[in-house]
């Protein structure tokens, strides 16, 4: 097991090399800014968040830390209209990709699904699909033209760090894979439509401690190429993967959930400027 | 020496054997309660019940179905069309063909319907009316054939004729679709049973595929949504795919209940016991609706033979089914 792990990290490090020249930098060029202004949700007639403003920077990696029911993956799912795929879901003000209105006339919302691609908390591969057809079902969804088809799936496989492991057997089924390696497999199949944001749902909470290392550091790599949102539970891992950080709280029951404190994450960990962000991420509560 | 042989007897007490031995499996056992085994006594008295109605059924079925079969042959019985109880010729070819061409109608009408019903219900219907259509849909469910078959013949018939019209001017590369002469009658004829009979069993594939495709994960149909795929981009990736064994399981539940749909045949259709190809014309026949228009007054030979037609009919539908279950089988994803 753990020969086969090390092996599978060399070749890993052997991809990032790959990639190196190109996206050296932290702020990769051709990465997207996206900025929330007074978002604010409800659920029916529930309010559950109050006038978020964050700003996400480009080829950065934005941690949305806060205890459970206070709204981060809601906000996240505003980012790329998921959140009224809900039945009854609505929302006030403005999210822009790159100063774009992605709620204005002039984008479709599949467009816009398709420039901010999302991984969920739970690995979702289509269950009916192989490990290739899976990387090629955004282009097939969306209509695009995939160019050279077996270039695409190796790309965004290895921008995922799944290659070397599914290279000799893309026509298995999306299934048979581990969990941890079904949540790569979801992240390459975001990669393929070649997003400019990638949003992430706490996408480490149904994977082994090992996994979640494995998806962590493609996090990191991939943070020099786009720009990531990652909604997570776990404080270390907000540590370990993100520059910026936003802090999510609801203050008394049935309130919504607003934003105490965003910023640098170190600061936000080791310096924060609310009471409430000390409390939390020193584990006084939550 | 002596501590030698101590040593070895206690070595012999725990059977140096038992390691190599093969063991031997056993159930561990347990005893029910009384309530329990009472219970269980029920449930295994319930499925025999079934199995001995299926056995009890094909028995009898054969039973009766012999004195016709040994008069006309069971070569003829299959391949001829001529029907006759005086001379006691019962050919069923032509009915059975009738019975496949007035279901296959019935698919044909129903299948796009019901399954578009169902997902507008699931899918793009606001919640209140999707709720409204589900009781809609199944109270057509529980209208009787009967009615059907009434509303068939003296109304909805003459309003087909139109459509079977145009069918026959459009579709003329279509050889059904031909007709063998300028004025033939367009009621009574195969694809008017089919239409009604297919609009029988829209409920039926309805009310399973919508059940079905309700099932499907939220959370991979988000993942199309989340890529950029439209709603009939995520219908067709992950509802569809993922309701398919369902779907047509209903389908041939619906094909089953097409095949041996009985009143509203024999009330509409004008019978023949030839093959009636030319499916808009006047004239069709199916092995249901056959039985119940000649029971009441057939000798006992010729009803000997209906009861062998419909034997034959049992047999066609427990082909369909095998044959699905294989389908459905090999879609299943490894």
């Amino acid at each position: 097991m753990s020969t086969h792990l090390d092996h599978d990290q060399q070749h890993r490090t052997n991809e990032s090399v790959a990639l190196a020249p190109q996206h050296l930098g932290p702020a990769a060029q051709g990465a997207s800014s996206l900025t929330a202004t007074d978002v604010s949700c409800w659920f029916g007639s529930r309010q559950v968040l109050e006038r978020c403003s964050l700003s996400m920077e480009p080829g950065k990696v934005t941690a949305l830390i806060g205890p459970s029911g206070c709204g981060k993956s809601t906000f996240l799912r505003t980012l790329n209209r998921m959140h009224e795929v809900v039945p009854g879901a609505k929302i006030a003000g403005t999210v822009e990709l790159d100063g774009q209105d992605i709620y204005g006339e002039d984008l479709g919302v599949t467009e816009v699904r398709m420039a901010i691609g999302m991984v969920f908390q739970k690995p979702n591969p289509f269950p009916s699909m192989s490990i290739r057809d899976n990387v090629l079902a955004g282009l097939k969804l969306s209509g695009k033209s995939a160019g050279d088809k077996d270039t695409v799936v190796e790309e965004s496989l290895r921008r995922a760090g799944l290659w070397n492991e599914v290279k000799d057997r893309l026509h298995d089924g999306g299934m048979s894979l581990s969990g941890g390696q079904q949540q790569r497999l979801c992240i390459a199949r975001s990669l393929a439509v070649h997003p400019r944001v990638l949003l992430m749902d706490e996408p480490c909470s149904a994977l082994d401690p090992i996994s979640t290392r494995v998806v962590e550091e493609t996090v990191i790599e991939l943070a020099h190429q786009i720009t990531i949102v990652i909604v997570t539970h776990n404080m270390q891992q907000a540590q370990r993967v993100s520059s910026q950080c936003a802090f999510f709280l609801v203050e008394e029951q049935k309130q919504p959930g607003r934003i105490v404190e965003a910023g640098d994450t170190a600061t936000l960990f080791t310096n924060p400027k609310d009471q409430r962000t000390l409390d939390y991420v020193t584990g006084r509560f939550g | 020496m002596a501590v030698g042989d101590a040593v070895a007897v206690a070595a012999r007490n725990v059977d140096p054997m038992s390691a190599i031995s093969p063991q031997v499996p056993i159930r561990p056992s347990d005893r029910p309660s009384r309530g329990d085994r009472i219970f269980r006594g029920f449930t295994v008295g319930a499925a025999m019940l079934a199995l001995v109605t299926v056995v009890v059924a094909i028995l009898f079925l054969a039973n009766e179905a012999r004195p016709a079969l040994s008069s006309t042959g069971l070569k003829n019985f299959f391949t001829s069309t001529i029907w006759n109880g005086f001379i006691g010729q019962f050919g069923i070819l032509g009915v059975m063909v009738g019975t496949m061409i007035i279901a296959t109608i019935a698919m044909i009408v129903a299948v796009p319907a019901a399954l578009s019903m169902a997902l507008f219900i699931n899918e793009y219907a606001p919640r209140k009316v999707g709720r409204l259509l589900t009781s809609v849909v199944d109270l057509l469910a529980a209208l009787p054939s009967l009615i059907f078959g009434m509303w068939g013949r003296d109304a909805f018939q003459q309003k087909l004729v139109p459509v079977a019209r145009w069918l026959s001017d459009h579709l003329y590369a279509i050889p059904f679709f031909r007709l063998s002469a300028e004025d033939v009658v367009l009621v009574r004829s195969s694809f008017v049973v089919g239409v009604i009979v297919g609009i029988m069993v829209i409920p039926i594939i309805t009310s399973i595929s919508r059940d079905v495709m309700a099932q499907a994960p939220r959370d991979v149909c988000e993942a199309a949504l989340g890529l950029g795929g439209t709603r009939w981009g995520m219908i067709r990736t992950v509802i569809l795919p993922f309701g398919r064994s369902g779907i047509i399981g209903g389908i041939l539940l619906a094909f089953g209940r097409a095949l041996g749909e009985t009143i509203a045949v024999a009330l509409i259709i004008q019978l023949t016991f030839d093959i009636n190809w030319h499916v808009l014309e006047a004239g069709g026949s199916s092995v249901a609706g056959l039985i119940a228009v000649r029971f009441g007054e057939a000798t006992p030979l010729e009803r000997s033979g209906l009861i062998a037609a419909g034997f034959a009919l049992l047999v066609l539908t427990f082909t369909v089914n095998l044959i699905a279950r294989r389908i459905v089988k090999r879609g299943q994803i490894k």
